[in-house]
């Protein structure tokens, strides 16, 4: 009853095709971690983008106890659910500062300047660059500025769509320390999709494994500690045996 | 004539006056462009819009329809122009995002309704339109500069000026260049798609209006003069790359000045010719426009 966000039996489909979602019911309670786990085209983006009103869907989403299904997206962000989707989707010809700005668009001058100065605190690496054209940036960097974005509109709910997709090792870790010192530090709940088990597996509370559009199976962190549910997690990233 | 003489009484009065007329040019190809840049539909019915609303001046100011001032006449004209862009823009928006092609070929229709109510009210006569344009000439090293000149200069810089302070330092602005490089990020942050669009649609139609009451007073008003004026716009548009306001406004102006000097050393009836021609050369030397540049993406 007092989760933060729950979908029940949500379906996406993209025109007279199979569906990419069928009937996922999952919960997110405050402050926690879900992890959205599955192969590609496992409908683990459609879910996030139905979640965060950029694709038409079917079901219930309640947030904050009120149902948005059919809310624009816009709506969705001033109510707290962010999505940072997949290719970072920054825009290029923008400055750093204006992306930022971007973010927190909806938000009041004098919360936006806030927010803005927290991030960039948060990510030295592109405080460094605020006037530099966000195509200048590196991927790492341009990452930062993703997720940044997102967290300028001050969001109760961060949707984080494959964060360390076409990043070094290194900067994969730098990009999820700081999601560690964000979740420290605030009652944020984040949905992450993500092909990377092992640092999903280090920030998530729980995970969802996904395949063909539909939720096959749910396990702890804590239960991941286990070699066998090891496997099975690793199997749903595979496409493989469901878990 | 010597070569020197040449070049200070034909040349450079053609250069100064292809340049005022080119800075009309650009503000109907501003216009354009703005409404492509973000919402992705060649806007037809620019032309026959802003004609309207020329009419609308004449027919306000000269007693045709009622007998106002200049001011208030032009004030009702910028209303005017307001309300029609936004009701063509509330009709097209639900194709707006589903096809560009679509909404392009409704603005061609909304041209031809909007050229027949300019019929219907006012007639297919050949009419003056009359601006206080102050009226005084001097000469400047040999160049003669008009009232009408300096008018145009002021009206453009001010236009222009305040046109891109709006979208390189406001937060509009900044909106208004996130939608036109990429509406899904746009989205995802929260913004209102269909707001923008109306802003870009309501400063085109603006645009529009200024440009053609500032080119009428140089011919005569009928149907068709506006919406042959915002065919060099258009041209302008084209050799900017058609998603560049900076491009946009040096294409007026090279528009302006080209077809100055063509129509005085080669032909004045080829003039449309030329002008074809220079778009399709524009086309194939710079087909992203003439300020296109290396590496990112256009501004």
């Amino acid at each position: 009853m007092n989760d933060l966000l729950s979908v029940e039996n949500l379906s996406v489909a993209y025109g007279a095709g199979a569906p990419a979602v069928s009937s996922v019911s999952f919960t997110v309670g405050h402050g926690a971690v879900v992890a959205l786990l599955g192969a590609n085209g496992a409908g683990k983006s459609s879910i996030m983008k139905a979640v965060s009103g950029l694709t038409p869907a079917t079901g219930k989403i309640r947030f904050m106890g009120e149902e948005l299904l059919s809310s624009p997206a816009r709506r969705r962000v001033a109510k707290g659910i962010v999505y940072v989707p997949e290719g970072r989707e920054i825009v290029g010809d923008l400055t750093v500062r204006e992306n930022l700005v971007l973010g927190g668009y909806q938000k009041p001058a004098a919360e936006r300047k806030e927010r803005m100065e927290m991030v960039l605190d948060l990510f030295p690496e592109i405080a460094e660059k605020v006037d530099r054209q966000a195509w200048r940036l590196s991927g790492g960097e341009q990452q930062m500025l993703a997720i940044g974005r997102g967290l300028v509109a001050n969001p109760k709910l961060l949707l984080l769509d494959e964060p360390s997709l076409g990043l070094a090792p290194l900067l994969v870790r730098r990009v999820f320390d700081r999601l560690a010192t964000i979740r420290e530090e605030s009652d944020l709940a984040i949905v992450l999709v993500e092909q990377n088990l092992a640092v999903t597996m280090r920030l998530c509370d729980d995970l969802h494994f996904l395949r063909g559009g539909r939720i096959v199976g749910h396990r702890g962190a804590e239960e991941l500690k286990d070699e066998t549910a090891r496997q099975e997690a690793i199997n749903a990233y595979l496409g493989a045996a469901a878990a | 004539m010597s070569f020197w003489d040449s070049l200070l009484y034909d040349l450079f009065p053609l250069i100064w006056s292809g340049m005022i007329t080119g800075c009309l040019y650009a503000l109907g190809a501003l216009g354009l462009v703005m409404i492509f840049k973000c919402s992705k539909v060649v806007n037809f019915s620019h032309g026959n819009v802003a004609g309207l609303t020329a009419f609308l001046v004449y027919g306000l100011s000269s007693g045709v329809l009622m007998s106002l001032s200049w001011g208030a006449a032009v004030l009702v004209a910028l209303l005017a122009a307001v309300a029609i862009a936004f009701l063509i823009y509330s009709i097209i928006s639900p194709v707006v995002f589903e096809s560009d092609l679509t909404s392009t070929i409704a603005t061609l229709g909304f041209g031809l309704i909007a050229q027949g109510v300019t019929l219907l009210i006012f007639g297919a006569d050949i009419v003056a339109l009359d601006l206080p344009i102050p009226r005084f000439a001097f000469s400047v090293l040999g160049l003669l500069i008009t009232g009408y000149d300096l008018t145009v200069l002021a009206v453009a810089v001010v236009t222009i000026g305040a046109l891109f302070i709006i979208i390189d330092y406001t937060k509009l602005g900044i909106a208004f260049r996130a939608i036109s490089e990429n509406p899904f990020a746009a989205e995802v942050c929260g913004l209102n798609l269909r707001s923008v669009h109306y802003f870009a649609w309501i400063t085109a139609a603006i645009l529009g209006v200024v440009g053609a009451l500032l080119i009428v007073p140089t011919t005569f008003l009928s149907v068709t003069t506006v919406a042959t004026f915002m065919l060099q716009a258009f041209a302008a548009a084209v050799i900017g790359g058609f998603a560049s306001l900076p491009g946009a406004l040096v294409g007026g102006v090279l528009v302006g000045v080209l077809m100055n000097l063509f129509t005085f050393y080669v032909s004045p009836e080829f003039s449309s010719t030329f002008l074809l021609a220079v778009i399709l050369a524009a086309l194939n030397i710079f087909p992203n426009g003439i300020l296109q540049k290396v590496g990112g993406s256009r501004v």
